[in-house]
């Protein structure tokens, strides 16, 4: 093991002061959806001695904490978020795996086959991040209305891939990159074809990749606002647009949007633990190869 | 289990279903494990907790549509079975009541279903405007501010011409009976009615009495003492307590209406009758001086403040009075969302420190007064794909009925018809607690007497929530000089813009 013991005690601490400077937001945030109204706003701020209460999970969710345990009651919150937050999960889900399968494909081609305008194609594809979103809700709206797209998960699914779809091409583009050529070269000497090579070699290399893309994804989608905001209306809701509803005439209902912002952090949490393996190799990828 | 132990216990689970923490089953299902009867939940817990029971029972009975009105639904109703109606509405106390108690007993009885879409005001705005521009009639009803009636005025059927359809009017809707302030200030533009009064947030005074007292200081029933009081105050108990407070975020039409406050009650107004901005001339400079001193006695985050941030401030006890939105006393009443409940009072907006301007001295309908009103009304979309079955609905959430089951079950917002703030029902919650109607004769008075209108023209809402906030917030931040130079240069953006329409 490298250096004193001093030194790596010095780096445990270093370690954990890092982890709890960037845990404490979370925490701050997830401890005001236990907080009774007066708390929330304390001076100075009840950062652990509060009574903890779960009223604020009851409005959200209609879970209640009673003597017999822990009772869901759908529809009996003052708001019932919990199928927006299933509308969240569908959307983010579907939209990383079109975006994804569509984004290795075409990655791939570029990484590997030499075609006219390839490059300017590439520069096209970036280019399209550098377009605010707000530049075509607008449009977008009409076109959705006139489909029957707006407010249906079609849709959603629809917007939130072609959003995330030239950031997956360009990073899955690099982790081709990374992986060497001559590979494809030997099993084309082998007698494999070129989708035989992406299927059974490229692929699995690029597994970590493909996790790290679609994590990123998914977080994309999960956050989105503005598609989800202009391009539904009532059925289909994605998590950010009802936390704004929280904003009310009378002021912002912290504890309730505290409590839907907490329970929302688990599905993208599950998410990164389930690919985390993966994901760690995916972002590494570079400096493993070549 | 001891006795004492139960008992406490007992009165513990009783207190949180009087105050409706608890729901009826959980309640029973508690108290019988308890060792407590239903036969004798009268008996054993004295007068308070079953008083109380008897009243939380009464309310279940009684916070239900008129059978006359659901009998009308469902008559008026039944060629319209299987629509739906969409509604987009900012989070107001009368649209979340209607949305989350109220809708499912329209619902069963007319067959039509309801969506209501709850959303910021800015967004709100946004949606509509999309809907406007498309045609398409996404949303069957419109939620329009005040500040956006004139750019609505066209999209919408006016209300008058609705009710000559016998068929679909309701009986005794009595459209007379909206406060005609209301319908002047929120609902008119030019001869057209942009729809009804629907909810009527309005400036009024709201104070810390106890600290009133126990400085001996007079309450503040003109601007000059309110300006002294806050001064006091923030002598006294500055840095803990600050005697007033305010929503002066830049850029945040809260930002305007805090200034037109204080603009017409120094006798100025926004525009003059021949259309140009006035609120750069001797009184409008007048009303920033005062504003400037007044702003001394405010907490420093108040130019970071939105409305939320000055109501929790007086919530929590950092500011000590707002000449704000009445929409917040029942939250001050609330004793677990606020640490001053019970030590609230209100009271009409303090008297103007120079004679009011009329409505003749002034331009596009501005109405000067110190009660600077808000509100908004409700409209049928002239896009709507189902108009007649959207003008039931319409009748419905504003009908005299809901309108009071909307101010009791929706936390004392303020009426928008005279019988309503007379009915029984309403009346008994003028009691200390969440959810209050207690402030409710001091809003009617505003709304009849002290009350303040912007003017209607169809670039306020531009005016309102972006070019007037962003020079008042630059002026504050001291990026724009002084008061006259920052106000004259608003003059000639402001005067520019009503210039092209």
């Amino acid at each position: 093991m490298n250096g004193s013991f001093s030194t790596r005690m010095l780096r445990t601490i270093a370690a954990w002061v890092v982890v709890a400077v960037f845990f404490f937001p979370i925490y701050y945030w997830t401890s005001v959806a236990f907080k009774h109204g007066n708390d929330i706003f304390n001076r100075p701020p009840k950062l652990f001695a509060f009574t903890p209460t779960f009223d604020n999970f009851q409005k959200v969710f209609g879970i209640s904490l009673g003597s017999g345990g822990i009772t869901v009651t759908p529809g009996g919150g003052n708001f019932y978020m919990a199928p927006r937050v299933w509308d969240s999960i569908v959307i983010a889900t579907l939209s990383t795996v079109l975006a994804v399968a569509i984004a290795t494909l075409a990655a791939y081609a570029l990484s590997r086959m030499n075609f006219r305008g390839r490059h300017s194609f590439v520069g096209w594809v970036l280019s399209t991040r550098m377009m605010p979103p707000v530049a075509v809700a607008v449009p977008m709206f009409f076109i959705y209305k006139n489909f029957g797209l707006i407010d249906t998960y079609t849709g959603m699914v629809l917007i939130h891939a072609l959003m995330n779809l030239p950031l997956a091409v360009l990073l899955m583009k690099s982790f081709f990159d990374d992986i060497p050529s001559e590979i494809d070269e030997s099993a084309i000497v082998d007698g494999a074809s070129r989708f035989m090579i992406f299927r059974r070699i490229v692929l699995p290399m690029a597994k970590g990749g493909i996790a790290a893309t679609a994590v990123l994804c998914f977080i994309f989608s999960w956050t989105e606002f503005l598609f989800a905001l202009t391009l539904t209306t009532t059925s289909v809701k994605t998590v950010p647009v009802v936390s704004s509803t929280f904003v009310t005439s009378i002021g912002t209902a912290w504890g309730n949007m505290a409590a839907l912002g907490a329970a929302s952090i688990i599905p993208a949490f599950i998410v990164i633990l389930l690919v985390q393996k993966h994901l760690v190799r995916g972002l590494t990828m570079g400096s493993l190869k070549q | 289990m001891k006795d004492s132990i139960r008992k406490a216990h007992l009165a513990s689970v009783t207190d949180r279903f009087v105050r409706g923490q608890m729901d009826r089953r959980s309640f029973l299902r508690a108290a019988s494990i308890l060792g407590l009867g239903a036969g004798a939940l009268g008996m054993g817990l004295g007068r308070r907790p079953f008083y109380g029971i008897s009243q939380a029972s009464a309310q279940e009975q009684e916070l239900k549509p008129s059978a006359e009105i659901t009998k009308w639904l469902s008559d008026v109703g039944k060629p319209f079975a299987g629509t739906t109606l969409r509604l987009a509405t900012e989070s107001t106390p009368p649209s979340n009541a209607i949305a989350t108690q109220l809708k499912q007993y329209f619902e069963e009885a007319t067959g039509i279903k309801v969506e209501i879409e709850v959303l910021p005001l800015e967004q709100v705005l946004q949606k509509l405007t999309l809907d406007v521009a498309s045609s398409l009639g996404t949303y069957d009803l419109y939620y329009i501010d005040q500040s956006w009636a004139a750019s609505f005025s066209q999209d919408v059927f006016d209300p008058r011409e609705q009710l000559k359809n016998a068929d679909l009017a309701m009986p005794n809707y009595n459209i007379d009976d909206f406060l005609k302030p209301l319908v002047d200030g929120i609902a008119m533009y030019e001869d057209r009615m942009v729809g009804v009064p629907y909810d009527i947030p309005i400036f009024i005074m709201q104070y810390r009495k106890d600290v009133w007292d126990e400085l001996k200081l007079p309450p503040p029933a003109t601007l000059d003492d309110l300006l002294k009081a806050s001064a006091a105050i923030t002598d006294a108990k500055g840095p803990n307590m600050y005697g007033t407070s305010g929503q002066m975020k830049s850029g945040h039409y809260s930002l305007e209406c805090d200034w037109t406050a204080w603009l017409w009650g120094h006798g100025g107004s926004i525009f003059g009758p021949d259309g140009k901005f006035t609120g750069n001339d001797e009184a409008g400079l007048a009303a920033m001086a005062y504003w400037d001193k007044l702003k001394a006695t405010m907490p420093p985050g108040v130019d970071g403040w939105t409305w939320d941030g000055e109501g929790q401030s007086v919530g929590q006890g950092v500011a000590a009075s707002m000449l704000s939105w009445g929409e917040f006393f029942p939250f001050f009443d609330d004793p677990k969302a606020s640490k001053v409940s019970g030590l609230m009072e209100a009271m009409v907006p303090p008297k103007p420190a120079a004679t009011l301007r009329t409505v003749e001295q002034t331009g596009f309908g501005e109405i000067p007064g110190v009660g600077h009103q808000g509100g908004s009304s409700l409209a049928v979309s002239k896009y709507s794909k189902s108009p007649d079955a959207a003008w039931i609905f319409m009748q419905w959430a504003t009908s005299a009925d809901t309108q009071a089951l909307i101010t009791v079950l929706g936390g004392g917002t303020g009426p928008t018809r005279t019988s309503v703030y007379d009915d029984p029902r309403v009346l008994a919650n003028a009691r200390v607690g969440a959810g209050t109607t207690r402030h409710l004769p001091v809003v009617r008075d505003t709304i009849a007497n002290y009350m303040g209108s912007e003017p209607d023209l169809p670039a306020w809402a531009e005016l309102s929530s972006d070019m007037i906030p962003v020079a008042l917030g630059k002026y504050f931040a001291g990026q724009s000089g002084s008061a006259k130079e920052s106000l004259d240069a608003l003059k000639t953006q402001v005067d520019d813009l009503v210039a092209k329409g």
